[in-house]
């Protein structure tokens, strides 16, 4: 069969002729801040990584509390070309993290959250939750002291949350103590649960994107616009772009395989200096910020609702922000962006020097 | 009194019916699912019985741990030589602890909170004192208890 003939099959039974044009006709604006449109890509690209990477990872994998840690020490060692399928698994995480907080932060600092694209901004900030779950679910996986104190804490945090916090830890924990069901459970959510709902979410983000078109920072969005054809101008550099990301995956990766701890004892203290992962550094810091008792209060529990308080406004701002809704400059939410990032950055560094 | 008229439309019966079954089924699907996904809750234990001959023995001011349930218990053995036992497990965010001979202290490395030989909270973010159980020797025994809690052992 030719594929002239092939090409003829599907013609007579779809509209090919529809997606074409439809193809043509996106159109995508161009002006001096598009270099951060590219970010959303990138972040596409590197989730791509992940699935694959993780999938042949899922073949060796063994999630056991018995059997968790040396299946991972054999998968490095033993395997064709396990050290690299880790390594490349560990540092595409990394990277995905890195690129989603610069793509978050340049959506808040443009306002691109503004009407109509709440929602956008909504399904856009659950995927970087979802993310971050992904890596703390991610390194449970590996069983060893940094993976297990790391948990516990953090579970143990969500447990300080006022009424729910019991349930939300029991249930990330699968019983009271971190134990080996906490591992298969998480092990769930990193594989089955969290690439589904990953997923169904893209998805939505993206055909939210198509249907809402590219936006214009506010400074911008008066003045006469420039467009250019998606396919195959953007199209291309998209591409172009992706191929140097992968470039520095597979550099890091191969200079600088990640490593793997002790097995987790749940009988053994904890290491010194022991640090969880760079995007948790920021609340790790805060964390030691507050004493035990502030004013006769559970200096953690005024911790934990603090954090929360910031992090539910962060996901709120379209709602609040009124002005860059109307069209008009909001230097507040500019400056409260700022705020954010600040001390995200801050903390971040403390909390690596410290 | 006899309405010559009904209250409802025929349809909006069936609706409210189909409706009610409806929200029912899925209502009791979901809290199947979530009894299933939520684990039956394994409780700490009260008391914990062990070897004696396996802690009497350790070096004064040091620790050695045991297991209390699913997560760390320390022996300590003070300068003095008294032994106490006690959970290992930092009152701020369930690390477990170090003791540190050099200084007569218990630390966590996980956000750095310091107690001192009793278990009081002395630095750092800990917000309550650690935990100490009872010690009772019985025969060959150690039976670590929590505090106030009346052991019972089953007759052998």
């Amino acid at each position: 069969m030719n594929c002239q003939r092939l090409k003829n099959w599907f013609e007579e039974r779809y509209d090919f002729e529809e997606l074409k044009r439809l193809t043509k006709h996106k159109l995508v604006p161009t002006h001096q801040y598009e270099i951060w449109y590219y970010t959303g890509g990138i972040t596409l690209f590197l989730f791509g990584l992940q699935f694959i990477t993780g999938m042949v990872l899922a073949f060796y994998y063994i999630p056991y509390f018995e059997h968790a840690h040396k299946s991972i020490i054999e998968i490095v060692t033993k395997l064709n070309m396990g050290w690299f399928f880790r390594s490349l698994h560990h540092w595409g995480a990394q990277l995905a993290i890195v690129v989603l907080f610069i793509h978050v932060w340049s959506t808040l600092l443009l306002k691109s959250y503004r009407k109509p694209r709440e929602f956008l901004w909504f399904s856009g900030f659950i995927l970087l939750g979802i993310s971050i779950f992904f890596g703390l679910s991610g390194y449970l996986l590996l069983w060893d002291e940094r993976a297990f104190a790391a948990v516990r804490v953090a579970t143990g945090g969500a447990g300080n949350l006022p009424i729910i916090g019991n349930f939300i830890k029991a249930f990330l924990r699968g019983g009271i103590d971190v134990t080996g069901d906490t591992l298969t459970r998480f092990y769930a959510f990193h594989v089955s649960i969290l690439p589904l709902i990953t997923l169904f979410l893209i998805g939505v983000h993206i055909l939210l994107v198509q249907y809402h078109g590219m936006s214009v920072p506010l400074s911008l969005e008066k003045k006469p616009q420039k467009q250019i054809p998606f396919f195959p101008n953007l199209f291309y550099k998209d591409l172009i772009i992706w191929l140097i990301v992968l470039g520095i995956v597979v550099t890091l990766s191969t200079l600088l395989p990640p490593e793997i701890g002790q097995k987790a004892d749940p009988l053994a203290p904890t290491p010194e200096n022991i640090k969880p992962e760079w995007y948790f550094l920021f609340l790790f810091q805060t964390l030691k910020l507050f004493p035990g008792e502030i004013m006769g209060l559970n200096g953690e529990m005024i911790a934990i609702i603090l954090i929360s308080c910031g992090i539910l406004f962060f996901f709120l701002i379209p709602l609040f922000d009124r002005k860059s809704s109307r069209g008009e400059k909001s230097f507040l939410f500019t400056w409260i962006g700022i705020i954010y990032f600040v001390y995200f950055v801050v903390m971040t560094v403390i909390g690596f020097l410290s | 009194m006899k309405i010559n008229y009904s209250l409802i439309t025929r349809r909006t019966f069936l609706n409210t019916l189909f409706g009610g079954w409806l929200l029912t089924f899925c209502g009791g699907s979901f809290y199947a699912l979530l009894k299933f996904a939520f684990p039956t809750l394994g409780k700490e234990p009260d008391f914990v019985v062990l070897n004696t001959k396996d802690y009497i023995d350790i070096p004064s001011n040091s620790t050695k741990p045991f297991p209390w349930g699913g997560v760390m218990g320390l022996f300590f053995k003070k300068d003095s030589g008294t032994m106490v036992a006690l959970k290992g497990v930092c009152t701020h965010m369930e690390c477990n602890i170090t003791y540190k001979p050099e200084d007569k202290k218990f630390y966590c490395a996980c956000h750095q909170g310091w107690f001192d030989e009793d278990g009081k909270n002395i630095a750092g973010p800990p917000p309550k004192p650690l935990e100490f159980f009872d010690v009772k020797v019985e025969g060959e025994k150690f039976i670590v208890a929590k505090k106030g809690i009346k052991v019972e052992l089953p007759k052998a």
